[in-house]
């Protein structure tokens, strides 16, 4: 009786806006609560690594909901392209090494260097996703069993392949000097590659929402993450664009592999399955087709993970699914994904 | 005879295991505005369907001003000059009124923004929402912006399916002054089960039945036709 | 009085089940069981028996994943995971107990089936209030992270190392019956006949839920699911039998493959590497097919088994070229690869595809 009452004053009230402000209020402050159980020094320590990472992962998420959004793929080898990111990287960084612009590096050899790394991390992703999509997600539209069969397969075949090219082990990522060490700003240690990860997240936010918000192609992507059929009826060949969008997630994921790896300093085949379960823990969370879903997502994500696995480092992953479990509960279609 | 601007011959669609089409043939003439009738699941809008290509022809032959473009593709037929306005959700509700009307620009030229105007002055609500997202739009304004949106490119044929679902009467004569000012610069073919908007846009009708044409003619005679009317589309 | 009619369906039920002992797939069946059984008499060695006895084990398995995905119609990654708990509910009540019983078999079974009963009815009901895709999704991670938690969760699960355990009496490794006709009486044997025995069982457990009328209405739901609910079927109801079933027979199989093996660790039993290959099993048995499954876990254990020697093998008589030598050890790369072109070309798998020739070919004949 009392819900019944509840439920009608608050729809009288304009409720359902009540209900997504709360929701807001309570996805927001949420992540104030581990301040109870920890030190305030450690949670900013905490939080920056939080934010570096969700960056890191954004790069990865946010492919893989326009990929989901626009052309309905289910794209399971997304994660083979972050572990090649990395692997492409470190081949760099290596090479680079040689050439003495690493361990002992100047500030613009430093930089110099991490573009590069990511610059080709970028460019094999994207020719990784064009050879994907032309030879293999063509053949399975509509069909998203078969899309996860044959992703999975390509997937496997992708992380053998690094295995055979860069051998079956775990290997150490060279980062540059001048992005090695951490600054100690005030007693908190901030490490300073995840400030530069936190930097290039949010200028690939910024350029993205700027193509998505401000170009055609971006009025275009949107309308068809809507409507796929309307787009093509109006004249424009939407499985050109559907390349060029899966090239672009490809490459993304592949950049961020780069950063994972310089992040973690360390590279292993796995880390393609790894990246590609946190990538759908995001979107889920930040709803299909939502590029900002998949920002605010991977944060939550990222930061979740930082502070579990300081309290209680086996749930760390748990706590993840946990969040996506009452996402998909209470707001199956994410945070700003379409309500259905 | 002037070439048809739309052209079926024999034209058979099948959905799935479903035979819709079972032999359409009908010919437009340009500058004719044709509506298609006929009772629920006769076949009108997958007729539209299938001539711009979103549920392709099995068999038979579809001529657009003379191209023939039957197995092409929905965005070839497009460029080919045939503007579509779907039954639902025609209009973008994530965008804004404006970003509709630009994604429906492909080419921004002189004729477009000439039509721009003529649609400010058809549809002034468009200018007032331009701005804001098109789901806050009503219902009637919905439709005109989905019209707008195929009649600002400069299309030879216009085809249209059920515009005045769910729309009430006076939002319907507004829809039929509109079409009425837009049908002397393309070829409105219109699909309809209001007979009201039927006969006050169309001059010539075709009536569709079990996936084939059953009728056809002018639709002053079949405005005077009680009998036809009765025995085709229940209307007394 | 008038004869009891029938309807065209019932009649044709009924002549299946008539002539049922003497159609050629049912002899066929027989020959397999009996073959099986001779296995060990004629071809004693060990890896031959490892093989057979996966291939029993993983047929099970794969046939109750295709109660769920090819009947039921739902993308789950979780089957795995119940494998898992069959196999880690023997395999730690025989660790926990220095001299195990018969009677901790059975009581490992009955815990193993009451937990998979439990998750698999969270399963299914999850697997109501979201969408497919989400669902599948979902499912990955969560496989994932019982995978992950098998590794942390030393206390229960003794972590990466796993966990090895004696069996009871004549199951157990060290018990010698002697010589009888010629054949080394030991425990390995004992349990290869008692795996035989149970699969065998659990098998034609399976293809009696399918044909049973729960097996139509699920069939009924997964093509068209408004229609089964306008007919009045309560889906809900339907979809969480047939998940709890298909868990439950799976966590059994995973049982059988603890108490062959005396060893689990989540690699082997928790594991993605083991999902995927159910997932491929029943992809190449063919989906909807519960017979596919035989098809799907022989092809796959035995290239399991074989492809790497033959790899290597095969590489010897090329040139010692490094990159060449490093691709033979990946023969899971030719895994990924099947996986690919089964999809793209042969998505009926081999049991659908000869099931439709035969369609084919019946229909060809009624039409002539």
């Amino acid at each position: 009786m009392a819900s019944q009452a509840t439920t009608a004053t608050l729809d009288a009230t304009g409720g359902r806006d009540v209900r997504e402000i709360v929701f807001w209020v309570c996805a927001g402050g949420i992540w104030l609560l581990p301040l109870m159980a920890i030190d305030p020094t450690t949670y900013l320590v905490l939080t920056v690594a939080g934010f570096a990472m969700g960056m890191l992962l954004f790069l990865s998420a946010a492919g893989l909901t326009i990929i989901f959004g626009l052309m309905d793929v289910l794209n399971l080898a997304h994660g083979a392209f972050f572990a090649w990111g990395a692997y492409v990287g470190f081949s760099i960084l290596n090479a680079l090494s040689g050439l003495g612009w690493v361990e002992s590096a100047t500030m613009g050899q430093s930089i110099v260097s991490v573009l590069l790394a990511m610059a080709v991390a970028l460019v094999v992703g994207g020719g990784l996703g064009l050879i994907l999509e032309r030879v293999i997600i063509k053949q399975v539209y509509g069909d998203h069993l078969k899309q996860i069969l044959i992703t999975m397969g390509a997937s496997m075949v992708m992380a053998e392949i690094i295995k055979v090219l860069w051998g079956p082990n775990n290997e150490v990522m060279l980062v540059p000097l001048a992005f090695q060490g951490s600054y100690d700003v005030a007693d908190v240690v901030i490490n300073k590659f995840r400030v530069a990860a936190i930097v290039a997240g949010l200028l690939v936010y910024g350029g993205v929402m700027l193509v998505m918000l401000k170009t055609k192609l971006g009025i275009i992507i949107r309308a068809g993450v809507e409507n796929r059929e309307v787009v093509q009826t109006l004249g424009y060949n939407i499985n050109r664009i559907f390349t060029g969008v899966f090239i672009a997630g490809a490459a993304l994921a592949g950049m961020g592999g780069a950063m994972w790896g310089m992040f973690r300093e360390q590279i292993t085949p796995a880390m393609g399955d790894e990246n590609l379960i946190f990538a759908l823990i995001v979107v889920i969370i930040g709803g299909m087709g939502s590029v900002t879903g998949s920002f605010l997502g991977a944060c939550m994500v990222g930061l979740a993970f930082n502070y579990v696995a300081f309290l209680m480092p086996k749930l760390a992953l748990g706590v993840n699914i946990l969040i996506m479990a009452i996402i998909l509960l209470i707001r199956p279609w994410g945070l700003l994904g379409r309500e259905q | 005879m002037p070439e048809p601007i739309l052209s079926l011959e024999a034209v058979h669609t099948h959905i799935g295991q479903h035979h819709i089409l079972q032999g359409v043939s009908l010919a437009v003439k340009p500058g004719k505005p044709t509506v298609l009738l006929g009772r629920n699941g006769a076949g009108k809008s997958t007729t539209l369907r299938t001539v711009m290509g979103l549920t392709p022809a099995s068999s038979g032959s579809i001529k657009v001003d003379g191209l023939a473009v039957e197995g092409a593709k929905p965005y070839e037929i497009a460029r080919a000059g045939v503007g579509f306005v779907p039954e639902d959700q025609a209009v973008i509700y994530s965008l804004s009124v404006e970003e509709n009307m630009r994604l429906a620009m492909r080419n921004e030229t002189e004729a477009s923004h000439e039509r721009l105007d003529t649609i400010f002055r058809l549809f002034p609500a468009l200018r007032k929402f331009w701005r804001s997202k098109a789901g806050v739009l009503s219902g009637g304004q919905k439709q005109m912006l989905a019209i707008a949106r195929a009649f600002v490119e400069d299309h030879k044929l216009l085809l249209i399916d059920e515009p005045s679902k769910g729309l009430a009467p006076i939002v319907v004569d507004q829809l039929i002054d509109s079409l009425n000012h837009i049908k002397d610069q393309t070829t409105v073919v219109l699909v309809e089960q209001n007979f009201h908007m039927a006969s006050h846009v169309g001059e010539d009708y075709f009536i569709l039945d079990d996936g084939r044409v059953v009728h056809q003619g002018l639709m002053d005679a079949l405005v005077a036709d009680e009998d036809l009317k009765k025995k085709y589309l229940g209307i007394a | 009085m008038p004869a009891a009619e029938f309807t065209p369906v019932q009649l044709q039920r009924l002549r299946e089940h008539a002539g049922r002992y003497s159609r050629p797939s049912f002899l066929i069946q027989i020959a397999l069981v009996v073959c099986l059984a001779a296995i060990p008499l004629v071809v004693p060695s060990f890896r031959t028996m490892d093989v057979v006895a996966k291939i029993m084990i993983f047929a099970v398995a794969v046939a109750s994943f295709d109660i769920i995905l090819g009947y039921t119609g739902i993308i789950s990654f979780a089957h795995g995971m119940f494998f898992g708990l069959g196999a880690y509910s023997i395999a730690l009540v025989c660790y926990h107990h220095p001299a195990p019983q018969y009677y901790h078999l059975l009581l490992a079974a009955g815990l193993a089936m009451v937990l998979s009963t439990v998750v698999a009815v969270l399963v299914a009901v999850f697997s109501l209030r979201v969408k497919a895709i989400f669902f599948a999704m979902m499912t990955l991670a969560v496989a994932e992270f019982v995978h992950i938690l098998g590794y942390q969760w030393s206390d229960l699960t003794m972590g990466e190392d796993g966990v090895s355990f004696k069996l009871p009496g004549i199951l157990a490794s060290t018990w010698d019956g002697g010589q009888f006709l010629g054949t080394q009486l030991n425990g390995r044997l004992v349990v290869y006949y008692l795996i035989l025995v149970i699969s065998v069982v659990l098998f034609l457990g399976v293809v009696r839920f399918v044909r049973s009328p729960v097996g139509r209405v699920l069939k009924s739901v997964r093509d068209n699911e408004r229609r089964s609910m306008a007919l009045g079927y309560k889906v809900i109801h339907y979809r969480i039998l047939s998940i709890v079933f298909g868990s439950v027979i799976s966590s059994l199989a995973g049982a059988l493959f603890a108490l062959w093996l005396s060893y689990v660790n989540p690699d082997t039993v928790l594991g993605t590497p083991l999902m995927l290959n159910m997932l491929l099993m029943v992809i190449i048995g063919g989906l909807g097919t519960v017979y596919g499954g035989i098809v799907g876990a022989a092809f796959i254990t035995i290239t399991e088994t074989w492809l790497p020697d033959l790899l290597k093998a095969g590489v010897g008589l090329l040139p010692p070229v490094e990159l060449l030598q490093r691709l033979a050890d990946r023969w899971v790369l030719f895994f990924g690869l099947a996986y690919v072109l089964v999809v793209l070309f042969f998505p009926k798998g081999v049991m659908g595809t000869i099931r439709d020739m035969v369609a084919r070919r019946a229909a060809a004949r009624e039409k002539a």
